[in-house]
């Protein structure tokens, strides 16, 4: 079991019972670390999704208390939970800032997988449907900003609506079973997509989509969940405006992550091509990559033309997203002149970006390795940001400083509730978030350093922001993570038969061999030692 | 990848294999004319199969004897006994009685027109205006203009959309012996009488 309880009582008994029933079920078939050091969260970006997807589905569960799908109760009910049900504000805030940072973190984890060439080796199942899983997730926030009802979401539905109709041949049907007929269907059919649909969908392509090895990093989890908290309470979503069909509505614009689409859209170009053909040709392009990219290495730098494609698409999204947003600004013009985009304008840009890109990359990828020669030419530096060394007395301050920080922070936020400001209570308990995380890491930091004592220099450089290596399987440095977690698992018990050995090791196969069962429970006890510690 | 094992059997099917495969493709073909293509999860709340009054908003019937020249109302079309769901842009029809010019003066069926008020770019709603010099419907929100002799949008953001969706769906009407008007069983389709919120084709 890996973890020795000092006292056996009828609790531990229960415990471990439980655990030995666990270990016939399929969780223990998925291998978490927990790791004991920084590690870049770039290799567990998808990680941070579904914990963000977590998020989302506590926040969103509690909404539907007091939401109500219904034609003309909509947008009053959203009113409601934001001004009058206690800790609506907030739970409304941290559902719709975790639903745009999901959407970007999926997308920074689908770029990182692109580039790091990792869709290939056999991992294309999970490729495909990371794919399918951001496309509803974009379906899933799309419907969600919809359902509220405002003049937005209206304009929302009706370019939805009309985009389904364009389609040839089945068009004006699928419209018919996905959106039903008026606002009443559409209101009440795009809550059930929301709540139930999409979000089950997305649960059964999880299962297949989840690589056998997971990171889960605690400080990096608080961090994120701090930082969506924290971006509520410094931009509180507003409520828009309640749609009546007989008012002209304000120029609204979709979320950040259709405005790509919008400016498709807006060039007033056939709607079947801009708005379901264009972008089902960029999924399918995405989905086949894997199959078409044959190069057999797996860096950026070796695979040129993937490499130039992934940045041609980068580009066109960051272009196309800002000229959805820009409207202009010039008020004599009409409003139709200042919302169309030239189609020949913007199709020759998208053209033009082809080249440049292409011309950026092979730029890129020439310093990359000219920087790579320079570097075997030049005599090896002593590892430069080998590691910050902090005496054990400053650790215990550091400590003690945030955690008093915590302290003052939680009376700030306590009182911030009691003023009613919502929005600075939002942010205050971002910052406890992001202060926990800190703590996490110095804690960690200090046990790592209890664990390594004097000799120093034979500890492997380890690379603290570093691109990790491309390791084939899922964590970034699986060895350091495989070791970390150990370390931290020696700490709380008092065997030490493995811990030396796996840590200075770092080929990568025999760390990976001994991220075992036994991890996963050994860190969280760990955690129940910080509280423990505190106490004191 | 590239290095995918070629088939064994070089290719080939068997006999066995080729009769399942036609014996699958048989019944799949058996049974598709059977399946309500399309018809999938329709909102039956939307379909009527008799006539329904024309109901102007104070309650009464309109009547082609009293109903002004170059006049229109809001009407609620298929009409509920919920109040939300007849608060409903979809439900909401602009029932007209044409000017003099374009036929109004005639008692009989040809002067009136009952469109759908949901504009067809963005859905607002649009109505008709009497005023000399406009007599067409107008929509507040990106001024896109209606004809109301045939529904087809003139002017504005919706008259540059292909047909079928830039002319207005429109209900069918009759005229008892009392004068009083009914509204005849539609056909939700764009070759009928249109949809609600995505046009219809002239004919």
């Amino acid at each position: 079991m890996g973890v020795t309880l000092h006292k056996e009582n009828s609790l531990t008994r229960f415990l471990r019972w439980v655990y030995v029933g666990v270990e016939r079920t399929i969780f223990m078939g998925l291998k978490f670390t927990f790791p004991s050091r920084f590690v870049s969260p770039l290799g567990f970006l998808g990680m941070l999704t579904f914990v963000l997807f977590i998020i989302l589905g506590i926040t969103g569960a509690l909404l539907m208390l007091f939401y109500e799908p219904i034609l003309d109760r909509a947008w009053n009910s959203v009113k409601t939970i934001n001004d009058v049900i206690p800790y609506g504000f907030h739970l409304r805030n941290i559902h719709y800032h975790a639903s745009n940072a999901m959407v970007m973190v999926a997308l920074l984890h689908m770029y990182y997988q692109y580039f790091s060439g990792r869709y290939k080796i056999r991992n294309e199942i999970l490729w495909v449907t990371g794919i399918i899983l951001g496309v509803l997730t974009i379906l899933e926030a799309f419907t969600g900003y919809d359902i509220i009802f405002s003049e937005r979401a209206e304009l929302a539905i009706s370019i939805a609506a009309s985009l389904t109709n364009s389609i040839p041949i089945m068009g004006p049907q699928m419209r018919d079973a996905f959106f039903g007929s008026g606002f009443h269907d559409f209101v009440l059919r795009f809550y059930a997509f929301h709540v139930f649909f999409l979000p089950i969908a997305m649960l059964g392509l999880m299962v297949v989509h989840f690589p056998r090895f997971l990171v889960f990093d605690v400080p990096m989890v608080m961090a994120i969940t701090g930082a969506v908290m924290l971006t509520g309470g410094v931009f509180p979503v507003d409520m828009g405006l309640k749609f009546d069909p007989s008012v002209p509505p304000g120029i609204t614009v979709p979320e950040w992550y259709l405005t790509g689409l919008y400016a498709f859209l807006r060039s007033a170009y056939d709607k079947f091509t801009t708005g379901v053909a264009w972008p089902g040709l960029f999924i399918f392009i995405l989905l086949i990559v894997p199959f078409i990219d044959r190069y057999k290495k797996f860096s950026w730098k070796d695979r040129p033309i993937v490499t130039a494609i992934g940045i041609t698409s980068l580009a066109q999204i960051i272009v196309t997203t800002y000229w959805g947003f820009y409207i202009d600004p010039d008020r004599t013009k009409s409003l139709l002149e200042r919302l169309v985009i030239d189609p020949v304008f913007l199709y020759l840009v998208m053209i033009l970006l082809v080249p440049l890109s292409f011309g950026f990359t092979y730029m890129m990828i020439k310093l990359a390795r000219n920087a790579e020669a320079n570097a075997k030419i030049q005599p090896k530096k002593p590892s430069g940001k080998s590691s910050i060394n902090l005496s054990e007395k400053s650790i215990y301050l550091i400590f003690i400083a945030l955690l008093a920080f915590q302290v003052y922070l939680n009376i700030a936020a306590y009182y911030a509730v009691l003023a009613g400001m919502k929005n600075y209570s939002l942010f205050i308990v971002g910052i406890i978030m992001l202060v926990f995380a800190a703590m996490f890491h110095v804690y960690r930091h200090g046990k790592s350093m209890q664990k390594a004592p004097p000799p120093k220099p034979t500890v492997p450089p380890m690379p603290m922001k570093a691109k990790p290596p491309s390791l084939p399987k899922t964590g970034p440095t699986a060895g350091e993570v495989a070791a970390g977690s150990k370390v931290l698992e020696d700490s709380v018990t008092k065997e030490k038969a493995i811990a030396p050995s796996t840590k200075a090791s770092t080929s990568s196969s025999q760390s990976v061999q001994s991220v075992n069962k036994t991890e996963s429970t050994g860190p969280t006890h760990s955690e129940h030692k910080v509280v423990s510690d505190e106490k004191k | 990848m590239a290095e995918q094992p070629s088939p064994k059997s070089g290719g080939k099917v068997s006999r066995r294999d080729f009769i399942k495969l036609m014996a699958a493709a048989g019944t799949v073909l058996t049974f598709a004319p059977f399946v309500d293509w399309g018809k999938f999860l329709p909102n039956p709340t939307g379909q009527s199969k008799e006539r329904q009054k024309v109901e102007l908003p104070d309650g009464s019937q309109a009547n082609v004897n009293n109903f002004p020249v170059n006049h229109s109302e809001a009407v609620i079309y298929p009409k509920t006994n919920d109040a939300a769901l007849n608060k409903e842009s979809f439900r909401t029809w602009q029932f007209i009685r044409l000017p003099e010019e374009l036929g109004g003066k005639k008692n009989d069926v040809s002067a009136f027109r009952l469109y759908s008020m949901v504009c067809l770019h963005l859905w607002c709603l649009w109505k008709y205006w009497p005023q000399e010099g406009r007599k067409r419907g107008e929509c507040p929100c990106h001024g896109s203009m209606y004809d109301p002799q045939t529904g087809k949008a003139f002017a504005g953001p919706a008259s540059l959309q292909a047909p079928p969706n830039n002319v207005l769906p429109r209900l069918d009407l009759e005229i008892a012996s009392d004068g009083n008007m009914w509204i005849k069983p539609p056909n939700w389709s764009v070759n009928g009488n249109g949809i609600v919120g995505y046009g219809r084709y002239l004919t």
